[in-house]
């Protein structure tokens, strides 16, 4: 009886399912063959999607636009389908004066983030308020909406989209049919926790900058990236003990990956403001004898493969073992470009592309299948070839940076010979009488707690810690015993 | 008659002069400049006439010592990071 049941309900599947994406590839074929109708294009692409050939219906849809057809309530339902399943890359080569014409929430949204590339922040942002909340890109638009507006210098407006994103993100996010969609929306959520964060550290208001870094969840894929951020605050805020454990957070073998050359600059730095001078040059001596020449390989084994259009994208697919053998940095950095939205969206996107060639060669050998096989190959190669070029840059530009703070490094160096220069003339030396920490030099706040460290890291201590040093530069005469 | 007798004259005269430039040009390579081999001079039995116009004891003016000045790295917004969140999103 099981089985009578089995095979009953797969021929009903067969008979429903497979037949019809079948019917509706024939019938997008038919179209294709015979009309000559100004809405043959946008025929084309509601069969194609009804079949579920996101990016087969890429062309068709585009054609539609240029030929300025009309966006109706369903060629915007297919529009927003699209995006949503293969990105808002589908649309970007379309002229901007298309995608005005077009009136589309869908649309608006491309050209928001269109704009936003090019640095013209004002349009983009114009584009992105367009979009109602209750849209599906809505707490994208919000989020983005209100970078835009604080790359412009609108502080005000660009806080309260910030507000706008994480209420509608949240509410999103709590609506949410799965995890993986949940934790798209958390990630929006976040992101515009921290940019609200950022604005406030811009208009200089520190301590309110790191109670708004601190709503932030430490189980959140971007909060080791705010650390640095949080600690820069505190930096401004002259607490150097806060700034320092903020930095050593980074030591723990969990956040590895997380390597940021500006962390150790700022460590320096807020060694130098203690008049720590030994720590400081302690830090710049490390930087140079193991960050700078592990850099100098990395750049080596990049410069090779600068011109190729696939090496750093099977650099992400290698096992994370072989790509730490090749260099530690490849590593952080292949760690980091994979937990990114991005680079998850565009992964998803070729499977769903590769599973669509599949289906369609199984659909037959038809001119018009055949077609569209080599429209989704084209669709293929030119997203990989951007998305190689999206971890290119990242992996360059983290080189960039290593140069970058290696000078800042260097300016250190030299300050601190210029203040041991100025002791000399004066005839005084630093004081020199410090213990090398102690409870009473930690600021902290009610709800902070003292707990020694003991060489290992807690996790509900992460990000929590500080250092008890207290500061070196009070001076004496030169020959007086301390 | 005259004009001969001026010609002669101007004749002796050309000749006395290449006779006293050749006579010159002679006594010019016969120069020799003769110096003394050993001359000892006592500093301290010098007497020199005159006043003493600089100050006695040593002395370097003040001036303000240059100071360097190399602006540290100093963050002052997170534009880099808000950019590089958008793009990593889409």
């Amino acid at each position: 009886m099981k089985i009578l049941f089995l095979i009953f309900t797969i021929l009903l599947l067969y008979i429903t399912v497979i037949p019809s994406s079948g019917a509706n590839l024939s019938k997008a074929h038919r179209i294709y063959r015979i009309s000559n109708s100004m809405k043959k294009n946008e025929k084309i692409t509601y069969e194609l999607l009804m079949a579920k050939y996101y990016f087969a219906a890429i062309p068709f849809a585009v054609k539609h636009l240029e030929n300025k057809g009309k966006v109706t309530e369903n060629f915007e339902k297919a529009l927003r389908l699209i995006v949503l399943k293969t990105g808002t890359e589908s649309f970007m080569n379309i002229k901007s004066k298309t995608l005005r014409d077009a009136k589309s929430n869908t649309l608006n949204f491309v050209l928001g983030l269109k704009y936003f590339e090019r640095k013209n922040y004002k349009a983009s942002a114009y584009f992105l308020g367009l979009i109602p909340e209750e849209h599906r890109f809505g707490p994208e638009a919000r989020m983005m909406g209100g970078s835009s507006l604080s790359m412009a210098k609108k502080f005000d407006a660009a806080a309260t989209q910030y507000k706008r994103c994480y209420n509608v993100a949240n509410s999103a996010e709590t609506k949410a049919k799965n995890n993986k969609v949940a934790r798209y929306y958390a990630i929006i959520k976040e992101s515009c926790l921290i940019h609200a964060a950022r604005l406030k550290f811009t208009n200089r208001k520190f301590k309110e900058s790191i109670d708004a870094y601190e709503e932030v969840a430490k189980k959140s894929y971007m909060w080791p990236y705010i650390l640095l951020e949080k600690a820069w605050s505190n930096y401004h805020m002259e607490d150097y003990n806060r700034t320092l454990g903020l930095l050593v957070t980074y030591k723990y073998p969990l956040l590895k990956s997380y390597f940021l050359p500006e962390a150790e600059v700022l460590t320096a730095l807020a060694y130098l403001k203690l008049c720590l001078w030994d720590d400081a040059l302690e830090v710049v001596k490390q930087y140079y004898s193991i960050y700078k020449p592990r850099s100098e390989r990395l750049k080596a084994i990049l410069l090779k493969y600068k011109s190729s259009n696939t090496y750093f994208l099977e650099l992400t697919k290698k096992n994370i073992r072989d790509s730490e053998k090749q260099n530690p940095f490849i590593r952080n950095l292949v760690t980091q470009v994979r937990k990114t939205i991005k680079y998850n969206l565009d992964f998803s996107s070729f499977k769903l592309a590769k599973n669509e060639i599949k289906r369609l060669n199984k659909a037959g050998k038809s001119s018009f299948t055949k077609m569209l096989v080599s429209k989704v190959q084209n669709i293929i190669k030119q997203r990989k070839k951007s998305l190689n070029w999206f971890i290119k840059k990242r992996m360059f530009d983290f080189i960039n940076k290593i140069h970058r703070n290696s000078y800042e490094m260097f300016k250190i160096k030299i300050e601190i010979m210029s203040q041991k220069r100025s002791l000399l003339y004066k005839n005084t030396k630093l004081v020199s009488d410090r213990g090398r920490g102690s409870f009473e030099n930690v600021n902290r706040k009610s709800d902070q707690h003292f707990w020694e460290f003991k060489g290992s890291f807690w996790a509900d201590e992460l990000g929590e810690y500080s250092f008890g040093l207290k500061s070196n530069c009070a001076e004496i005469k030169r020959g007086r015993k301390q | 008659m005259s004009i001969r007798i001026i010609w002669i004259m101007l004749v002796i005269f050309m000749l006395h002069l290449l006779a006293g430039y050749a006579s010159a040009k002679d006594t010019k390579e016969k120069i020799s400049y003769k110096y003394k081999k050993y001359e000892r001079f006592d500093l301290g039995n010098l007497e020199i006439k005159g006043s003493v116009v600089a100050p006695g004891d040593l002395s370097v003016r003040e001036r303000e010592r240059k100071q360097f000045d190399t602006p540290l790295l100093d963050r002052k917004d997170f534009y880099e990071e808000i950019r590089d969140d958008v793009m990593k999103l889409r």
